[in-house]
């Protein structure tokens, strides 16, 4: 007994070691900076004023809570986020299942659908913005001039930019999601899809009923990986439009008054005011789904 | 296998695959095409006679070299790789250990520690990079590699750790318990034992932190001001696009060279990669 209790205790020590430096970097590089921000949040901090810093409680809040152009940030996070969320579901969803069963050619296949997530965003997004929104002296921008007058013309000024942002998460996104569920779709015994096909002829309703439900944890963290990064998205929207934001999303509106503005204080608590969205999709997640780890652990 | 009617197989497999494939690979094509491209051939006019614009007949690899010789270019290439396999390798020691303590040892806490890593993973740099954008400031590593190289961590050690603590559930515990019989230290045990079997699950984390740091952009952006200084994404962007000026021949050639590390890897370790990602969420 006593030997058993001193290894324990060793096992325990060591588990502390072993966890030591994640737990110290993730402390000093995540854990200080939230709290650091949400002190920040409640007072008037920046580099270019003189004088002591005045803590002015949620002053910054309410500002934020009656501005028009926040809302509108805030309208269009949330529409680029469930927009984009439900594409990349349903292209990803395509991927996997085309690529679950073997052909000649499937490595290929497969490189190439991964291909736009492995990439430096900030890379392949110039050759969309080539694509989408070609300079004035090149050879095919007046035909894409005209699609964006027409796209312009159709959902008001901006909404072409937007779209174009829209299509390149969806482009890079949708191939993490393809591989991702395809890992699931492997990780399921193939017996399982066998007898689906000897009870149901219904392609659909195999899906529906014996896909869906196996792949479940894989697809709801899936959906939570793609909603929170279009939520707190800042690059896509930043690369694409090569920092002239049309449309502004809450990230970008952040780092504009922090890093171009030096208004520390209104900044941080913009980019805390996503916090209330990535707990609301979290908690629906997890009442809907069982979290993978969860279930398996 | 159900036998199924041919236009059936054209209907739902192969033309979906085919539209698939054409629609992720375009802007890839364009971009080589673009980088390829001479300038004369670049500005033609839409309606000129001679216009090809989805192929090119007298391909030049002058911006190329004008990339290579007038930019800086070379500088950022090697910022961003010792930046990446740097915080890679960081992220990787500190997500095996941590990983196997998860797994593997039971300790008070061990649960409300496993899942509070996995949510910082969660936590979007958008929220970060204000705060660390002042600790930088404090700490005076603004505009150096190293400001990269601790912030990136912060993102790479939770997904590393999950990653590797379920590679390492799916090792038979009966392996080690083997190897302690046999006279093993406990780490002696992880390290001889058990890391050898995870080498799967190592390489396709360490695959997925050198692409996340390889194309990392926001903390970047923020961190590093000198032209030199920069990594290859934001320099491509925010170097090679002056005002309305954009320099699109070097900008597709830089486009295409600044991926080739992250395309070498994947062609090498795909498999890996796959292996590793099945086996992990199997556990």
């Amino acid at each position: 007994m006593r030997v058993a209790t001193t290894a324990r205790r060793r096992d325990i020590q060591v588990a502390y070691l072993l966890l030591a430096p994640t737990l110290l970097l993730l402390l000093t590089a995540l854990a200080y900076p939230v709290g650091w921000e949400v002190w920040t949040s409640l007072t008037d901090l920046s580099p270019l004023k003189d004088g002591p810093t005045a803590f002015v409680g949620l002053e910054n809040y309410r500002r934020f809570l009656a501005d028009p152009e926040f809302w509108r940030a805030a309208t269009v996070t949330v529409v680029y986020a469930a927009v984009t969320s439900v594409a990349k579901l349903s292209l990803g969803v395509g991927f996997a299942l085309l690529l679950a069963r073997p052909f000649r050619g499937r490595a290929l296949v497969f490189l190439a659908i991964f291909l736009p997530w492995a990439y430096p965003a900030s890379v392949s997004v110039i050759g969309w913005y080539w694509t989408l929104n070609p300079p004035i002296p090149t050879a095919y921008s007046v035909f894409m001039g005209n699609v964006k007058y027409a796209v312009d013309g159709v959902l008001g000024g901006g909404a072409w930019a937007f779209l174009s942002v829209t299509l390149f998460n969806i482009w890079r996104g949708s191939s993490f999601i393809g591989v991702f569920l395809l890992a699931g779709i492997n990780a399921v015994p193939p017996e399982l899809f066998e007898c689906a096909v000897l009870e149901s002829k219904s392609a659909w309703r195999r899906f529906w009923l014996v896909t869906v439900p196996l792949l479940k944890p894989f697809l709801a963290l899936a959906v939570f990986l793609s909603l929170t990064t279009a939520f707190a998205d800042l690059a896509n929207v930043w690369m694409l439009t090569a920092g002239r934001i049309v449309y502004p999303v809450v990230g970008t509106h952040a780092y504009w008054l922090a890093i171009r503005g030096g208004q520390f204080g209104p900044a941080s608590a913009l980019s805390l005011t996503l916090v209330p969205f990535l707990l609301a999709v979290l908690l629906i997640l997890f009442r809907m789904f069982d979290p993978p780890e969860k279930e398996r652990a | 296998m159900v036998i199924e009617r041919k236009w059936k197989t054209w209907v739902y497999f192969y033309i979906p695959l085919t539209v698939f494939v054409v629609g992720t690979l375009f802007p890839f094509y364009w971009m080589l095409i673009t980088a390829i491209r001479p300038d004369a051939e670049l500005y033609r006019s839409w309606r000129a006679a001679t216009n090809t614009p989805f192929w090119t007949l007298q391909p030049t690899l002058e911006h190329f070299r004008d990339l290579m010789a007038k930019t800086t270019f070379p500088h950022w290439l090697w910022n961003t790789l010792f930046i990446a396999v740097v915080s890679t390798a960081i992220s990787l020691f500190c997500g095996l250990l941590a990983g196997y303590a998860l797994a593997r040892l039971r300790f008070p806490m061990a649960g409300t520690l496993g899942t509070s890593i996995f949510v910082t993973y969660l936590v979007p740099p958008t929220l970060l990079f204000i705060p660390l954008a002042n600790i930088i400031r404090t700490f005076q590593v603004g505009d150096t590699p190293w400001a990269l190289i601790l912030t990136y961590p912060t993102f790479l050690i939770p997904f590393c750790t999950w990653l590797l603590m379920g590679y390492f559930k799916t090792i038979p515990k009966e392996l080690e318990e083997c190897a302690r019989i046999d006279g093993a230290t406990r780490f002696g045990a992880m390290v001889r034992i058990i890391f050898p079997i995870a080498v799967p699950g190592i390489l396709s984390a360490g695959i997925f932190a050198f692409t996340l740091s390889w194309n990392e952009f926001i903390y970047a952006l923020v961190f590093l001001s000198s032209p030199e200084k920069k990594t290859v994404p934001v320099g491509v962007v925010s170097e090679l696009i002056r005002g309305d000026i954009y320099f699109w021949g070097q900008l597709m050639a830089g486009a295409l060279l600044g991926s080739i590390p992250v395309a070498l890897v994947y062609s090498f370790f795909v498999e890996y990669y796959v292996t590793g990602l099945t086996g992990s969420v199997k556990g």
